[in-house]
């Protein structure tokens, strides 16, 4: 049976390898999900890591307990906590970096023994701080020796610079602990070697920051054990902190159930629950953990349309082979074959072109995994800058899931119809020639079906359409009924158009009965036979071209979007605000002082290259408006040079009534004049000419007229989403007010600002890092655009969206040309007779030509037209409700509907190739066509 | 009688693996206008080569073939095209309808080809009730037995009065009295219409109906 599978499969050598080509696709789509997913998410993990370090400046994966020892006999309780924070990483299964603990006694009152009068008693803690030499570097005096005791039998220890400020101790001086004692039973003393600090900044080592540390005094680790743990551990009270840190960088996708399952167990079963605190990771991770479920639940949505697109493609090409081989089928049957035996060749048949598939299905995968992973915008990939995924991706469970899956649905599809063809005899294949009945889906009415529940979908959404701020607060994936909506849309408009597409022709063929030349009646006639037959393909057409636009409007609208939004809130292409010093220090609460900033030298920005202008803007976010009655409009103050900010800034067009530059013009004409935002005007109630007083951050007071609104201004944020009390989500309105800051520093002094800078086109952004390095910048604060952006498209679930819409369109478009190309090559072989017949009879190879022509024009051309105006109104209703699912929390910008002509161009020109590639076979096939041999097959 | 059929020295030669095969040798034959002319031979003897160069289907390897003392080996695509569209009719050996047309539509197509804009619904149902189906004008070709289908072809091809018809075979399908009857037909088409008629058959009990006979046996003329 195999040998004839075999021999079946290469006498059809095209449809084999199109069934081949279509399994092939299915797998690849299907395992580059799960494998473009685990590699996104391990970028996505390691990104919110980051993000923290960045945002709170700790360390988070870090693993705590805080053990009070009272009276600890023996000390074995702290003996098995630190038993447990060294095997603490192994049962986390990640990569352990560095352990530290911090020992330390209870504040016990000390003497000098130097002969002060101005110290009378200290109280300090003693202490141990492990690794304390590599991590700290002596501001004065030295470390304590590696015994950690004098030679005359003093504890050697490092203070710190707050520490030697609170208790006024010199270095080289000794002081005594009458309270504690030393294994030999004399009182404690203590000598004092050397002050320290943080030897380099931002290392996380330091969990309690050396300035914080004003009442310790750290020995030598070893000394302190001897002195105070172990046998002696009974004698008094110690706090004992140790810190497990573990490496993020190399933390999987994978890990995070494990970690998360043992953190739990650790900090609500383990025996130490009660002493572990709770680790920032695990915030992270329940961040990271709704961040995926979300970006899973919507990825794996949008494969669905392509996904059927491709098992609606093996079922088409399947059902031509069936049909091809209806004849073959009956006379196996008629020579004795059972139901059986031919079921079981058409499986054979399946399972082996879908291992065939499959195997090459994985590495096509990885390959469209990668480009998943290097999507920029639709239709556009940067491979170099792309993730590939690796090897374990390749061997994951998920992926082996998806591809079982995957195959099992091919051979499912190409299987099942044999059920239905293993049926037919000779007797009832005439029958079924003759009979013209219609189709299932028109008799159940699909269409209208379809058409019912997504316009149910549209409707709850228009009704919802409120909510979709908590929505978004929430990360609530998007509905599954919202988004298949547009499928089904799609799909019963197709549906319609196929029901509508015999009465059209039949319409035109009444209209101009009369001129119709035998060509044209040809035509019309055997599409009114043989319409039914076509609707496959043309309900695939209809898809692929709707589909192709929706996708296609759907990812520019969301990428666009996010990208215009992002650029707008970030105003600027570089904001540098630096550290002001201030004069605050040295005041020393006198008040009549006269408190002032220094400003950090200007100059320095004229060295910065890349940048084609920068201006000083002032930007207080703790500023407010007095209204009357002693209220506040709390607002963020901007104080701007009119001209140097219309050169360092853009905005988008159209946002706002005119364009921005005239509000600066306006403002430049009057130095007491404000900008103010819109809502002073809609909530406070504010006029043009008003004058509002204004204050900054510190009390300093101004009068200014209102000049004009602004609804948007260039990083302004208009509104932002906030919780309620209540747990509900609202949005709140921000004000703003823009001063000339010449007006400012007149009335108000010095006033810290920022720099904002416009990047020269060319600029790459390296420039600007390494000018930070150089004139050693110290940053409060810094935007920069370019790298923004860039986190937007890389943002795994933008990307994930791209990416698979454009596989998904490419996919599509594919299988649309292959499929309806090979659709037209079968049919018009098996049709082959007919044009002998019609040759036979005289008609011009032109005419025969033209017939097919017709067939184009009714079949493709009309599924082409029906599929734009389907895609279009889909995307008009549909690509809202999708964009929904991928709205920012700080989505501030109108969002919308964004069509690139140069998608739709290219959509067309790959629809126009294939038509007008089919027509080239077309007239091939023409031409070749032999009436004596076309006449002598339908003897046979 | 004038000349409606020349044929000279026409010979007809396939490649096949390994060599030539002559399915005609040296034919030479005039048949006048308006007779019926039988075409005989066992199967594989070349009848339906011959009619097939005869009808401009397939061009002889040697010799020429005039039509109406006009030489067809010479006639454009174009003109071929109008002579079959005009001047010829054809019946098949196999079924050659089209599949999409029901009896009266196949019928009317042809009157369609042929240009003729006026009267085809009264000839076609004529030719129909000619061959006996005036009751199954709107039956598909596929709802219909082989000999109505042949019965179909016949009246298609001569509903648009062709100077020629050739008919390959066109009694294989039928009883032996409706195989008279078509005969019967011919003939008369032939007398009455001047149209010339070639007709192949092996049935050697419709030779006395045709007024000239051609024997062929391996390609050669007896």
């Amino acid at each position: 049976m195999f040998k004839m599978m075999l021999e079946k499969l290469l006498s059809k050598k095209w449809m084999s390898l199109c069934l081949f080509a279509g399994i092939l696709l299915l797998a690849a789509t299907a395992v580059s999900f799960p494998m473009y997913r685990s590699e996104a998410f391990d970028r996505m993990l390691r990104e919110e890591f980051r993000n923290y370090v960045s945002s709170e400046g700790r360390w988070p994966a870090v693993n705590s307990l805080v053990l009070i020892s009272k009276k600890d006999a023996g000390g074995k309780s702290i003996v098995r906590a630190e038993e447990l924070m060294g095997e603490l990483c192994g049962m986390l299964e990640v990569t352990p970096l560095e352990t530290i603990y911090y020992y330390s006694l209870a504040k016990e009152e000390a003497r000098s023994l130097m002969n002060r009068d101005d110290l009378g008693k200290v109280s300090l803690r003693l202490g141990f701080l492990s690794g304390l030499p590599e991590h700290a570097k002596m501001l004065a005096g030295e470390m304590y020796s590696g015994e950690g005791v004098s030679e005359d039998g003093c504890l050697e220890a490092v203070i710190s610079q707050s520490c030697m400020v609170e208790s006024d101790l010199l270095i080289g001086e000794t002081i005594e602990f009458p309270d504690l004692e030393t294994p030999e039973g004399k009182p404690v003393r203590v000598r004092i070697t050397g002050v320290f600090g943080e030897a380099g900044e931002n290392d996380f080592y330091w969990q309690k920051k050396p300035d914080e540390m004003t009442l310790d005094c750290l020995v030598e680790e070893k000394a302190f054990r001897e002195y105070f743990t172990g046998d002696r551990a009974g004698k008094n009270i110690i706090t004992v902190s140790c810190y497990s840190m573990f490496a993020y960088e190399d933390l999987k996708a994978g890990q995070t159930e494990k970690l998360a399952q043992v953190t739990d167990w650790l900090t609500q079963e383990s025996p130490y629950r009660h002493v572990v605190e709770e680790p920032a990771y695990r915030e992270i991770l329940e961040v990271y953990e709704g961040k995926r479920m979300r970006i899973q639940a919507t990825l794996f949505l949008l494969q669905i349309p392509v996904l059927a697109l491709l098992g609606a493609f093996l079922f088409m090409i399947s059902g031509q082979m069936y049909d091809m081989e209806r004849s073959d089928i009956s006379v196996m049957k008629s020579r004795g074959a059972s139901r059986g035996q031919i079921l079981r060749l058409y499986f054979y048949q399946s399972c082996f072109l879908t291992v065939l598939g499959t195997a090459g299905g994985l590495p096509l995968g990885a390959a469209f995994a990668g480009a998943l992973g290097s999507a920029r915008s639709f239709l556009e990939f940067d491979l170099q800058k792309g993730t590939w995924p690796g090897a374990d991706a390749f061997c994951s469970k998920e992926t082996f899931l998806y591809g079982a899956a995957a195959m099992g649905a091919c051979i499912l599809i190409m299987t099942l119809p044999a059920v239905r063809h293993s049926k037919i005899s000779i007797v009832s294949l005439k029958r079924q020639k003759a009979a013209k009945k219609r189709s299932w889906w028109e008799i159940c009415f699909l269409d209208v079906i379809c058409l019912a529940v997504a316009l149910y979908g549209y409707y709850t959404w228009t009704r919802n359409g409120g909510n979709v701020a908590e929505s978004v607060l929430k990360g609530e994936a998007m509905e599954p009924l919202q988004y298949m909506g547009s499928s089904l849309f799609i799909v019963g408009l197709g549906l319609g158009a196929l029901r509508l597409q015999p009465l059209l022709l039949g319409a035109v063929y009444a209209l101009g009965r009369r001129f119709w030349g035998p060509a044209s009646y040809i035509s019309f006639m055997e599409n009114n036979k043989n319409g039914r037959k076509q609707q496959f393909i043309m309900i695939f057409l209809i898809m692929a071209v709707s589909l192709g636009m929706f996708h296609a409007t759907a990812a520019r609208t969301i990428l666009e979007n996010a990208l215009e939004n992002r650029a707008y809130l970030d105003g600027a292409d570089y904001i540098v605000k630096e550290v002001w010093e201030d004069n605050s220090g040295l005041m020393n609460g006198e008040a009549e002082a006269e408190f002032r900033y220094y400003e950090p030298d200007f100059d320095k920005y004229a060295r910065l290259e890349g940048i084609s202008s920068y201006t000083k803007v002032v930007y207080d976010p703790k500023a407010y408006v007095e209204l009357e009655g002693n209220r506040r409009q709390n607002m963020v103050l901007m104080g701007i040079h009119t001209k140097q900010f219309g050169e360092s800034t853009k905005m988008p067009p159209g946002l706002t009534e005119k364009h921005y530059y005239e509000y600066l013009n306006e403002l430049a004409l009057q130095p007491d004049g404000v900008l103010a935002s819109a809502d002073l005007r809609d909530v406070c109630g504010y006029r043009v000419g008003d004058v509002i007083t204004y204050c900054d951050g510190r009390k300093n007071k101004a009068k200014g007229k209102i000049v004009d609104f602004f609804t948007y201004w260039p990083g302004y944020v208009p509104s932002v989403l906030e919780r309620n009390p209540d747990g509900s989500v609202s949005r709140q309105l921000r004000s703003m007010v823009v001063a000339p800051i010449d007006t400012l520093v007149t009335k108000w002094g010095t006033v810290p600002y920022e720099v904002w800078m416009k990047a020269e086109d060319s600029g790459d952004g390296r420039e600007f890092y390494r000018w930070v390095d150089q004139e050693e910048v110290r940053l409060v604060r810094y935007v920069d655009r370019g790298a923004d952006l860039e986190a937007v498209i890389v943002d795994p679930l933008l990307q994930g969206t791209n990416g698979i819409l454009t596989m998904g369109f490419l996919v599509v478009i594919v299988l649309c040309g292959v499929g309806y190309l090979i659709y037209w090559i079968l049919s018009i072989r098996s049709r082959e007779m007919l044009f002998g017949i019609l040759r036979a009879g005289g008609m011009h190879k032109g005419e025969i030509f033209h017939i097919l022509l017709n067939e184009q024009i009714f079949c493709g051309g009309y599924s082409v037209a029906a599929g734009i105006l389907i895609g279009s109104l889909t995307c008009r209703l549909f690509v809202p409700i999708l964009q929904n699912a991928y709205t920012a929390a700080d989505q501030v910008l109108p969002l919308r509907l964004i069509t690139e002509e140069g998608d739709m161009v290219r959509l067309y020109g790959v629809v126009g190739a294939v038509l007008a590639l089919c027509l080239l076979v077309l007239l091939g096939l023409v031409r070749k066509l032999n009436v004596a041999k076309a006449l002598k097959m339908g003897e046979e | 009688m004038k000349p409606a059929i020349e044929i000279s020295h026409v010979s007809r030669r396939f490649s096949v693996a390994g060599g030539e095969f002559w399915a005609l040798k040296d034919v030479t034959v005039t048949i006048p206008e308006g007779i019926l002319a039988i075409l005989k031979g066992r199967s594989g003897s070349g009848k339906t080569t011959l009619l097939n160069i005869i009808g401009a289907l397939d061009a002889p390897s040697e010799g020429t073939v005039r039509i109406d003392g006009r030489e067809i080996g010479g006639l454009t695509e174009r003109q071929r095209d109008d002579l079959h569209r005009r001047q010829m009719g054809f019946v098949f050996q196999a079924v050659s309808l089209i599949p999409s047309l029901n009896a009266y539509q196949n019928v009317e197509f042809s009157l369609r080809m042929a240009g003729i804009r006026e009267g085809r619904k009264r000839r076609a149902e004529e030719c129909l009730k000619l061959v006996g189906l005036g009751n199954r004008m709107t039956h598909m070709p596929a709802q219909m037995s082989g000999g109505e289908q042949q019965r179909v072809a016949i009246a298609r091809a001569m509903a648009h009065k062709p100077r020629i018809l050739l008919a390959d075979e066109p009694t294989a399908e039928l009883d032996s009295a409706m195989a008279a009857e078509v005969t019967r037909l011919f003939a008369q088409l032939a007398e009455k219409e001047k149209v010339t008629v070639v007709m192949t058959t092996h049935d050697l009990g419709l030779m006395d109906a045709g007024s000239m006979v051609i024997e062929l046996e391996n390609g050669e003329q007896r």
